[in-house]
Protein backbone atom coordinates (compact mmCIF):
# COMPACT_ATOMS: atom_id res chain seq x y z
CA UNK A 1 0.00 0.00 0.00
CA UNK A 2 1.40 3.39 -1.02
CA UNK A 3 2.12 6.17 1.48
CA UNK A 4 -0.58 8.32 -0.12
CA UNK A 5 -3.18 5.64 0.39
CA UNK A 6 -2.09 5.18 4.00
CA UNK A 7 -2.33 8.93 4.55
CA UNK A 8 -5.86 8.93 3.18
CA UNK A 9 -6.85 6.08 5.50
CA UNK A 10 -5.24 8.01 8.33
CA UNK A 11 -7.33 11.05 7.48
CA UNK A 12 -10.48 8.95 7.44
CA UNK A 13 -9.62 7.52 10.85
CA UNK A 14 -8.74 10.98 12.19
CA UNK A 15 -11.99 12.46 10.95
CA UNK A 16 -13.99 9.59 12.40
CA UNK A 17 -12.29 10.06 15.76
CA UNK A 18 -12.98 13.78 15.60
CA UNK A 19 -16.59 13.05 14.70
CA UNK A 20 -17.00 10.63 17.59
CA UNK A 21 -15.41 13.01 20.05
CA UNK A 22 -17.36 16.07 18.98
CA UNK A 23 -20.64 14.21 18.59
CA UNK A 24 -20.48 12.55 21.99
CA UNK A 25 -18.85 15.42 23.85
CA UNK A 26 -20.69 18.41 22.45
CA UNK A 27 -23.10 18.04 19.59
CA UNK A 28 -25.38 15.37 21.04
CA UNK A 29 -25.81 17.51 24.16
CA UNK A 30 -26.91 20.64 22.38
CA UNK A 31 -30.54 20.54 21.38
CA UNK A 32 -31.84 23.11 18.92
CA UNK A 33 -35.53 23.10 18.02
CA UNK A 34 -35.76 19.81 19.88
CA UNK A 35 -33.22 18.00 17.71
CA UNK A 36 -29.47 17.51 17.72
CA UNK A 37 -27.17 17.75 14.73
CA UNK A 38 -25.70 14.59 13.21
CA UNK A 39 -21.99 15.28 12.92
CA UNK A 40 -21.30 11.85 11.42
CA UNK A 41 -23.52 12.69 8.50
CA UNK A 42 -22.13 16.22 8.31
CA UNK A 43 -18.58 14.95 8.02
CA UNK A 44 -19.64 12.32 5.52
CA UNK A 45 -21.11 15.07 3.33
CA UNK A 46 -18.01 17.25 3.75
CA UNK A 47 -15.74 14.34 2.85
CA UNK A 48 -17.81 13.48 -0.18
CA UNK A 49 -17.88 17.07 -1.41
CA UNK A 50 -14.16 17.61 -0.98
CA UNK A 51 -12.84 14.22 -2.08
CA UNK A 52 -15.46 12.54 -4.17
CA UNK A 53 -17.91 9.65 -4.01
CA UNK A 54 -15.52 6.85 -3.12
CA UNK A 55 -13.98 8.70 -0.23
CA UNK A 56 -17.46 9.81 0.86
CA UNK A 57 -18.77 6.25 0.77
CA UNK A 58 -15.79 4.84 2.68
CA UNK A 59 -15.98 7.58 5.27
CA UNK A 60 -19.74 7.12 5.49
CA UNK A 61 -19.32 3.42 6.13
CA UNK A 62 -16.72 3.96 8.84
CA UNK A 63 -18.69 6.78 10.45
CA UNK A 64 -21.90 4.76 10.25
CA UNK A 65 -20.37 1.72 11.94
CA UNK A 66 -18.97 3.90 14.72
CA UNK A 67 -22.31 5.71 15.06
CA UNK A 68 -24.14 2.40 15.32
CA UNK A 69 -21.73 1.31 18.03
CA UNK A 70 -21.93 4.63 19.88
CA UNK A 71 -25.72 4.73 19.75
CA UNK A 72 -26.08 0.99 20.43
CA UNK A 73 -28.19 0.50 17.38
CA UNK A 74 -28.28 -2.48 15.00
CA UNK A 75 -24.88 -2.52 13.36
CA UNK A 76 -25.05 -1.59 9.69
CA UNK A 77 -28.09 0.70 9.64
CA UNK A 78 -26.32 4.02 9.71
CA UNK A 79 -23.39 2.50 7.83
CA UNK A 80 -25.70 1.67 4.93
CA UNK A 81 -27.39 5.07 5.01
CA UNK A 82 -24.15 7.05 5.23
CA UNK A 83 -22.55 5.00 2.45
CA UNK A 84 -25.48 5.88 0.21
CA UNK A 85 -25.37 9.55 1.22
CA UNK A 86 -21.60 9.83 0.82
CA UNK A 87 -21.67 8.25 -2.59
CA UNK A 88 -24.66 10.28 -3.72
CA UNK A 89 -23.21 13.63 -2.63
CA UNK A 90 -19.79 12.81 -4.08
CA UNK A 91 -21.34 11.80 -7.38
CA UNK A 92 -23.38 15.00 -7.50
CA UNK A 93 -20.29 17.12 -6.96
CA UNK A 94 -18.53 15.23 -9.72
CA UNK A 95 -21.45 15.59 -12.07
CA UNK A 96 -22.31 19.26 -11.46
CA UNK A 97 -19.10 20.57 -9.93
CA UNK A 98 -21.21 22.57 -7.46
CA UNK A 99 -18.80 23.32 -4.68
CA UNK A 100 -19.83 26.77 -3.51
CA UNK A 101 -21.26 27.22 -0.02
CA UNK A 102 -24.86 27.29 -1.18
CA UNK A 103 -24.20 23.99 -2.92
CA UNK A 104 -22.76 22.60 0.30
CA UNK A 105 -25.80 23.80 2.19
CA UNK A 106 -28.25 22.30 -0.28
CA UNK A 107 -26.43 18.99 -0.56
CA UNK A 108 -26.19 18.70 3.21
CA UNK A 109 -29.89 19.45 3.51
CA UNK A 110 -30.79 16.85 0.85
CA UNK A 111 -28.50 14.26 2.42
CA UNK A 112 -29.87 14.88 5.89
CA UNK A 113 -33.45 14.75 4.67
CA UNK A 114 -32.95 11.51 2.74
CA UNK A 115 -30.91 9.95 5.54
CA UNK A 116 -33.63 10.67 8.04
CA UNK A 117 -36.30 9.36 5.73
CA UNK A 118 -34.32 6.16 5.29
CA UNK A 119 -33.71 5.88 9.01
CA UNK A 120 -37.37 6.63 9.69
CA UNK A 121 -38.32 3.88 7.25
CA UNK A 122 -36.06 1.49 9.12
CA UNK A 123 -37.59 2.53 12.42
CA UNK A 124 -41.05 2.18 10.95
CA UNK A 125 -40.27 -1.36 9.85
CA UNK A 126 -38.62 -2.51 13.05
CA UNK A 127 -39.41 -0.18 15.91
CA UNK A 128 -42.01 2.13 17.30
CA UNK A 129 -44.29 3.70 14.74
CA UNK A 130 -44.99 7.39 14.57
CA UNK A 131 -47.12 9.55 12.31
CA UNK A 132 -45.31 10.55 9.15
CA UNK A 133 -46.24 14.21 9.16
CA UNK A 134 -45.67 14.50 12.88
CA UNK A 135 -42.14 13.17 12.54
CA UNK A 136 -41.61 15.31 9.47
CA UNK A 137 -42.45 18.44 11.41
CA UNK A 138 -40.81 17.61 14.72
CA UNK A 139 -37.74 15.67 13.63
CA UNK A 140 -36.95 15.48 9.94
CA UNK A 141 -37.30 19.11 8.86
CA UNK A 142 -35.69 20.71 11.94
CA UNK A 143 -32.72 18.35 11.76
CA UNK A 144 -32.45 18.88 8.02
CA UNK A 145 -32.08 22.61 8.60
CA UNK A 146 -29.74 22.14 11.55
CA UNK A 147 -27.48 19.68 9.72
CA UNK A 148 -27.32 21.94 6.70
CA UNK A 149 -26.48 24.95 8.87
CA UNK A 150 -23.78 23.00 10.71
CA UNK A 151 -22.24 21.56 7.57
CA UNK A 152 -21.29 24.87 5.99
CA UNK A 153 -19.03 26.14 8.82
CA UNK A 154 -17.63 22.65 9.41
CA UNK A 155 -16.79 22.43 5.71
CA UNK A 156 -15.07 25.82 5.73
CA UNK A 157 -13.22 25.05 8.95
CA UNK A 158 -11.91 21.68 7.81
CA UNK A 159 -10.67 23.17 4.56
CA UNK A 160 -8.93 25.99 6.44
CA UNK A 161 -7.33 23.43 8.74
CA UNK A 162 -6.37 21.34 5.69
CA UNK A 163 -8.02 18.28 7.17
CA UNK A 164 -9.85 17.90 3.87
CA UNK A 165 -8.58 19.28 0.57
CA UNK A 166 -9.98 22.42 -0.99
CA UNK A 167 -12.72 21.84 -3.55
CA UNK A 168 -11.44 20.86 -6.95
CA UNK A 169 -14.22 21.99 -9.23
CA UNK A 170 -12.16 21.81 -12.37
CA UNK A 171 -11.01 18.28 -11.84
CA UNK A 172 -14.45 17.28 -10.63
CA UNK A 173 -16.04 18.74 -13.72
CA UNK A 174 -13.51 16.90 -15.84
CA UNK A 175 -14.48 13.62 -14.21
CA UNK A 176 -11.07 12.94 -12.73
CA UNK A 177 -11.87 12.97 -9.10
CA UNK A 178 -9.20 12.78 -6.46
CA UNK A 179 -9.93 9.24 -5.35
CA UNK B 1 -10.49 -6.27 -10.18
CA UNK B 2 -11.73 -3.11 -11.96
CA UNK B 3 -9.11 -1.30 -13.96
CA UNK B 4 -10.42 2.28 -14.21
CA UNK B 5 -11.37 4.76 -11.52
CA UNK B 6 -15.12 4.76 -12.09
CA UNK B 7 -15.36 0.99 -12.08
CA UNK B 8 -13.17 0.84 -8.98
CA UNK B 9 -15.34 3.42 -7.30
CA UNK B 10 -18.49 1.51 -8.09
CA UNK B 11 -16.91 -1.73 -7.01
CA UNK B 12 -15.98 -0.33 -3.61
CA UNK B 13 -19.42 1.24 -3.28
CA UNK B 14 -21.11 -2.09 -3.93
CA UNK B 15 -18.76 -3.80 -1.50
CA UNK B 16 -19.63 -1.24 1.20
CA UNK B 17 -23.35 -1.67 0.56
CA UNK B 18 -23.00 -5.41 0.79
CA UNK B 19 -20.94 -5.05 3.95
CA UNK B 20 -23.54 -2.83 5.52
CA UNK B 21 -26.36 -5.16 4.63
CA UNK B 22 -24.32 -8.09 5.86
CA UNK B 23 -23.68 -6.36 9.15
CA UNK B 24 -27.34 -5.53 9.44
CA UNK B 25 -28.40 -9.04 8.61
CA UNK B 26 -25.93 -10.64 10.98
CA UNK B 27 -26.94 -8.24 13.75
CA UNK B 28 -30.55 -9.27 13.42
CA UNK B 29 -29.90 -12.94 12.80
CA UNK B 30 -27.29 -13.82 15.35
CA UNK B 31 -27.85 -14.28 19.06
CA UNK B 32 -27.04 -11.47 21.43
CA UNK B 33 -23.86 -13.29 22.41
CA UNK B 34 -22.69 -13.55 18.78
CA UNK B 35 -19.46 -12.04 17.49
CA UNK B 36 -20.97 -8.93 15.89
CA UNK B 37 -22.85 -8.09 19.05
CA UNK B 38 -19.70 -8.72 21.03
CA UNK B 39 -17.75 -6.36 18.80
CA UNK B 40 -20.47 -3.75 19.15
CA UNK B 41 -20.53 -4.13 22.92
CA UNK B 42 -16.76 -3.88 23.07
CA UNK B 43 -16.87 -0.74 20.95
CA UNK B 44 -19.59 0.71 23.10
CA UNK B 45 -17.58 0.00 26.23
CA UNK B 46 -14.64 1.84 24.66
CA UNK B 47 -16.83 4.81 23.81
CA UNK B 48 -18.66 4.77 27.14
CA UNK B 49 -15.90 6.57 29.08
CA UNK B 50 -15.78 9.19 26.36
CA UNK B 51 -19.49 9.70 26.70
CA UNK B 52 -19.18 9.82 30.48
CA UNK B 53 -16.44 12.41 30.27
CA UNK B 54 -18.52 14.26 27.75
CA UNK B 55 -21.40 14.32 30.16
CA UNK B 56 -19.18 15.59 32.97
CA UNK B 57 -17.55 18.23 30.81
CA UNK B 58 -20.81 19.32 29.31
CA UNK B 59 -22.73 19.37 32.58
CA UNK B 60 -21.70 22.85 33.76
CA UNK B 61 -22.27 24.26 30.29
CA UNK B 62 -25.64 22.55 30.10
CA UNK B 63 -26.49 23.81 33.56
CA UNK B 64 -25.44 27.30 32.53
CA UNK B 65 -27.47 27.06 29.35
CA UNK B 66 -30.47 25.79 31.29
CA UNK B 67 -30.00 28.57 33.81
CA UNK B 68 -30.00 31.21 31.10
CA UNK B 69 -32.90 29.50 29.37
CA UNK B 70 -34.91 29.41 32.61
CA UNK B 71 -33.92 32.97 33.39
CA UNK B 72 -34.98 34.13 29.95
CA UNK B 73 -38.20 32.16 30.22
CA UNK B 74 -38.89 33.65 33.64
CA UNK B 75 -38.11 37.10 32.28
CA UNK B 76 -40.53 36.62 29.40
CA UNK B 77 -43.14 35.25 31.77
CA UNK B 78 -42.68 38.18 34.12
CA UNK B 79 -43.09 40.59 31.20
CA UNK B 80 -46.24 38.81 30.10
CA UNK B 81 -47.65 38.79 33.62
CA UNK B 82 -46.77 42.48 33.99
CA UNK B 83 -48.71 43.23 30.81
CA UNK B 84 -51.65 41.20 32.06
CA UNK B 85 -51.45 42.97 35.41
CA UNK B 86 -51.50 46.37 33.73
CA UNK B 87 -54.47 45.31 31.61
CA UNK B 88 -56.32 44.00 34.66
CA UNK B 89 -55.46 47.14 36.60
CA UNK B 90 -56.89 49.20 33.76
CA UNK B 91 -60.04 47.10 33.76
CA UNK B 92 -60.29 47.36 37.55
CA UNK B 93 -59.98 51.14 37.35
CA UNK B 94 -62.68 51.22 34.68
CA UNK B 95 -64.92 49.08 36.86
CA UNK B 96 -64.28 51.30 39.87
CA UNK B 97 -65.12 54.32 37.75
CA UNK B 98 -68.31 52.64 36.63
CA UNK B 99 -69.25 51.83 40.22
CA UNK B 100 -68.53 55.39 41.32
CA UNK B 101 -70.58 56.75 38.43
CA UNK B 102 -73.37 54.38 39.31
CA UNK B 103 -73.31 55.59 42.91
CA UNK B 104 -73.39 59.21 41.82
CA UNK B 105 -76.25 58.60 39.43
CA UNK B 106 -78.03 56.64 42.11
CA UNK B 107 -77.62 59.67 44.38
CA UNK B 108 -79.17 61.88 41.73
CA UNK B 109 -82.04 59.45 41.39
CA UNK B 110 -82.52 59.56 45.18
CA UNK B 111 -82.67 63.33 45.01
CA UNK B 112 -85.23 63.13 42.25
CA UNK B 113 -87.37 60.46 43.87
CA UNK B 114 -87.23 61.62 47.50
CA UNK B 115 -87.40 65.34 46.93
CA UNK B 116 -90.62 67.33 46.82
CA UNK B 117 -90.61 69.54 43.77
CA UNK B 118 -93.26 71.66 42.14
CA UNK B 119 -95.64 69.86 39.86
CA UNK B 120 -94.37 69.59 36.30
CA UNK B 121 -90.71 69.66 37.30
CA UNK B 122 -88.52 67.84 34.84
CA UNK B 123 -85.02 66.57 35.40
CA UNK B 124 -81.99 66.37 33.17
CA UNK B 125 -78.66 64.85 34.13
CA UNK B 126 -75.57 66.56 32.83
CA UNK B 127 -71.86 65.93 32.94
CA UNK B 128 -69.54 68.53 34.33
CA UNK B 129 -67.20 69.45 31.48
CA UNK B 130 -65.27 72.31 33.02
CA UNK B 131 -64.69 74.02 36.33
CA UNK B 132 -63.78 77.53 37.32
CA UNK B 133 -60.05 77.97 37.13
CA UNK B 134 -59.72 80.17 40.24
CA UNK B 135 -61.27 80.77 43.59
CA UNK B 136 -62.51 84.20 42.59
CA UNK B 137 -65.59 82.56 41.28
CA UNK B 138 -66.95 79.08 41.71
CA UNK B 139 -68.82 77.57 38.82
CA UNK B 140 -68.99 74.52 36.63
CA UNK B 141 -69.81 74.12 32.99
CA UNK B 142 -72.25 71.34 32.10
CA UNK B 143 -72.96 69.66 28.79
CA UNK B 144 -76.65 70.48 28.63
CA UNK B 145 -78.14 73.70 27.29
CA UNK B 146 -81.26 75.20 25.86
CA UNK B 147 -81.59 72.26 23.49
CA UNK B 148 -82.28 70.15 26.56
CA UNK B 149 -84.64 72.60 28.17
CA UNK B 150 -82.06 74.24 30.41
CA UNK B 151 -82.47 77.95 31.01
CA UNK B 152 -81.01 80.49 33.36
CA UNK B 153 -82.19 80.56 36.93
CA UNK B 154 -82.83 76.83 37.24
CA UNK B 155 -81.60 75.07 40.36
CA UNK B 156 -79.03 72.34 40.06
CA UNK B 157 -78.48 69.47 42.44
CA UNK B 158 -75.72 66.94 42.56
CA UNK B 159 -74.39 63.82 44.17
CA UNK B 160 -70.81 63.06 45.07
CA UNK B 161 -69.37 60.01 46.77
CA UNK B 162 -69.36 60.62 50.50
CA UNK B 163 -70.05 58.36 53.43
CA UNK B 164 -71.58 58.89 56.80
CA UNK B 165 -74.70 60.98 56.81
CA UNK B 166 -77.83 59.74 55.08
CA UNK B 167 -77.93 62.73 52.87
CA UNK B 168 -74.19 62.97 52.53
CA UNK B 169 -73.07 63.63 49.02
CA UNK B 170 -76.49 64.64 47.77
CA UNK B 171 -77.68 68.17 47.76
CA UNK B 172 -77.88 71.59 46.23
CA UNK B 173 -75.15 72.55 43.81
CA UNK B 174 -76.22 75.96 42.58
CA UNK B 175 -78.13 77.62 39.81
CA UNK B 176 -77.78 78.09 36.07
CA UNK B 177 -76.47 81.56 35.32
CA UNK B 178 -75.61 81.36 31.64
CA UNK B 179 -76.75 79.02 28.95
CA UNK B 180 -76.01 78.18 25.32
CA UNK B 181 -77.66 75.64 23.09
CA UNK B 182 -75.50 72.80 24.34
CA UNK B 183 -73.84 74.02 27.54
CA UNK B 184 -74.72 75.87 30.68
CA UNK B 185 -72.76 77.61 33.39
CA UNK B 186 -73.78 76.78 36.92
CA UNK B 187 -72.91 79.12 39.76
CA UNK B 188 -72.09 77.00 42.80
CA UNK B 189 -73.53 77.82 46.20
CA UNK B 190 -69.98 78.26 47.51
CA UNK B 191 -69.45 81.13 45.06
CA UNK B 192 -68.91 84.42 46.90
CA UNK B 193 -71.90 85.95 45.08
CA UNK B 194 -74.24 83.10 45.91
CA UNK B 195 -77.05 83.49 48.41
CA UNK B 196 -79.64 80.80 49.09
CA UNK B 197 -82.67 81.18 51.30
CA UNK B 198 -82.41 78.33 53.78
CA UNK B 199 -83.83 76.94 56.97
CA UNK B 200 -82.58 74.63 59.65
CA UNK B 201 -84.54 71.46 60.08
CA UNK B 202 -85.56 70.87 63.67
CA UNK B 203 -85.99 74.43 64.84
CA UNK B 204 -87.25 76.09 61.67
CA UNK B 205 -84.70 78.87 61.97
CA UNK B 206 -84.34 80.70 58.71
CA UNK B 207 -81.49 82.56 57.13
CA UNK B 208 -79.35 82.86 54.06
CA UNK B 209 -76.58 80.48 53.11
CA UNK B 210 -73.73 82.38 51.50
CA UNK B 211 -70.57 81.33 49.73
CA UNK B 212 -67.16 82.89 50.03
CA UNK B 213 -63.91 83.16 48.13
CA UNK B 214 -62.39 80.61 50.46
CA UNK B 215 -65.08 78.13 49.43
CA UNK B 216 -66.64 77.97 52.88
CA UNK B 217 -70.38 78.20 53.42
CA UNK B 218 -71.96 80.25 56.15
CA UNK B 219 -75.55 80.71 57.20
CA UNK B 220 -76.36 84.29 58.11
CA UNK B 221 -79.34 86.15 59.47
CA UNK B 222 -80.28 83.53 62.06
CA UNK B 223 -81.53 85.22 65.20
CA UNK B 224 -79.28 84.81 68.24
CA UNK B 225 -82.12 83.74 70.50
CA UNK B 226 -82.81 80.65 68.45
CA UNK B 227 -80.97 77.59 69.66
CA UNK B 228 -78.98 75.94 66.89
CA UNK B 229 -77.20 72.70 67.49
CA UNK B 230 -74.42 71.32 65.33
CA UNK B 231 -75.27 68.49 62.94
CA UNK B 232 -78.68 69.88 62.15
CA UNK B 233 -79.60 69.70 58.53
CA UNK B 234 -79.99 72.85 56.48
CA UNK B 235 -82.32 72.84 53.49
CA UNK B 236 -83.65 75.42 51.11
CA UNK B 237 -86.58 77.37 52.48
CA UNK B 238 -88.35 77.85 49.18
CA UNK B 239 -88.48 81.60 49.43
CA UNK B 240 -87.46 83.40 46.32
CA UNK B 241 -87.92 82.56 42.68
CA UNK B 242 -85.11 80.07 42.19
CA UNK B 243 -84.84 77.25 44.69
CA UNK B 244 -87.82 75.09 45.64
CA UNK B 245 -88.16 74.17 49.28
CA UNK B 246 -86.49 71.31 51.11
CA UNK B 247 -83.50 70.72 48.88
CA UNK B 248 -80.71 69.63 51.24
CA UNK B 249 -77.75 71.99 51.42
CA UNK B 250 -75.61 70.74 54.26
CA UNK B 251 -75.30 70.45 58.02
CA UNK B 252 -74.45 72.88 60.76
CA UNK B 253 -70.74 72.49 61.32
CA UNK B 254 -70.32 75.06 64.11
CA UNK B 255 -72.26 77.87 65.74
CA UNK B 256 -70.75 81.11 66.98
CA UNK B 257 -71.93 84.40 68.40
CA UNK B 258 -70.32 87.82 68.65
CA UNK B 259 -71.44 90.71 70.82
CA UNK B 260 -71.39 93.12 67.93
CA UNK B 261 -73.46 90.83 65.71
CA UNK B 262 -77.17 90.41 66.24
CA UNK B 263 -77.13 87.16 64.27
CA UNK B 264 -75.48 83.84 64.89
CA UNK B 265 -72.41 82.87 62.92
CA UNK B 266 -73.14 79.41 61.54
CA UNK B 267 -70.63 77.52 59.50
CA UNK B 268 -72.19 75.07 57.10
CA UNK B 269 -70.68 71.92 55.72
CA UNK B 270 -72.16 71.27 52.30
CA UNK B 271 -73.40 67.82 51.47
CA UNK B 272 -71.89 68.02 48.05
CA UNK B 273 -68.12 67.79 47.70
CA UNK B 274 -67.62 70.40 44.99
CA UNK B 275 -64.05 69.30 44.34
CA UNK B 276 -65.15 65.98 42.86
CA UNK B 277 -68.38 66.99 41.18
CA UNK B 278 -68.77 65.06 37.93
CA UNK B 279 -72.49 64.81 37.26
CA UNK B 280 -75.32 67.13 38.20
CA UNK B 281 -79.04 67.19 37.73
CA UNK B 282 -80.81 70.30 36.54
CA UNK B 283 -84.29 70.76 37.94
CA UNK B 284 -86.26 72.06 35.01
CA UNK B 285 -89.03 73.83 36.82
CA UNK B 286 -92.18 74.74 34.95
CA UNK B 287 -91.98 78.23 33.57
CA UNK B 288 -94.12 80.74 35.40
CA UNK B 289 -96.92 82.38 33.52
CA UNK B 290 -96.04 85.95 32.56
Amino acid sequence: MSRGRLAEIGRVVLLVVIAVALQTLIVSRVSVLGVTADLFLTLTVVSAISRGPLYGAVFGFAAGVVADIAYMEPLGVRALIYVLMGYMVGSLVHRFATVNLWGVFLMAACASFLAQLAYGLFQYATGPRAGFFGMLATQVLPETVLDALITVPVYVLLIRLRVVPAPQAETAAAGTGPE
Amino acid sequence: MPRNNVAWRRFIFVILIIASLALLTVTFREASSGPVHSIQQAGASILAPLQTWGAKIAEPFQDGYQWFKTLWSAHRRAERLEEELQTLKGEAIKLEETVEEYKRLQGLLDLRDKGVYPDGTDFTVADVIAKSPSRWSSWVLIDKGTADGVRTGLPVVGATPMTGETLAGKGLVGKVTEVTATTAKVQLIIDSDSAVNAKIQGNRAEGIVEGSISGDLTMDYVERDIAVDPKLVIVTSGYGPIYPADIPIGIVASVGEEDVNIYKEIEVQAFVDFRVLEEVMVLILPEEEP
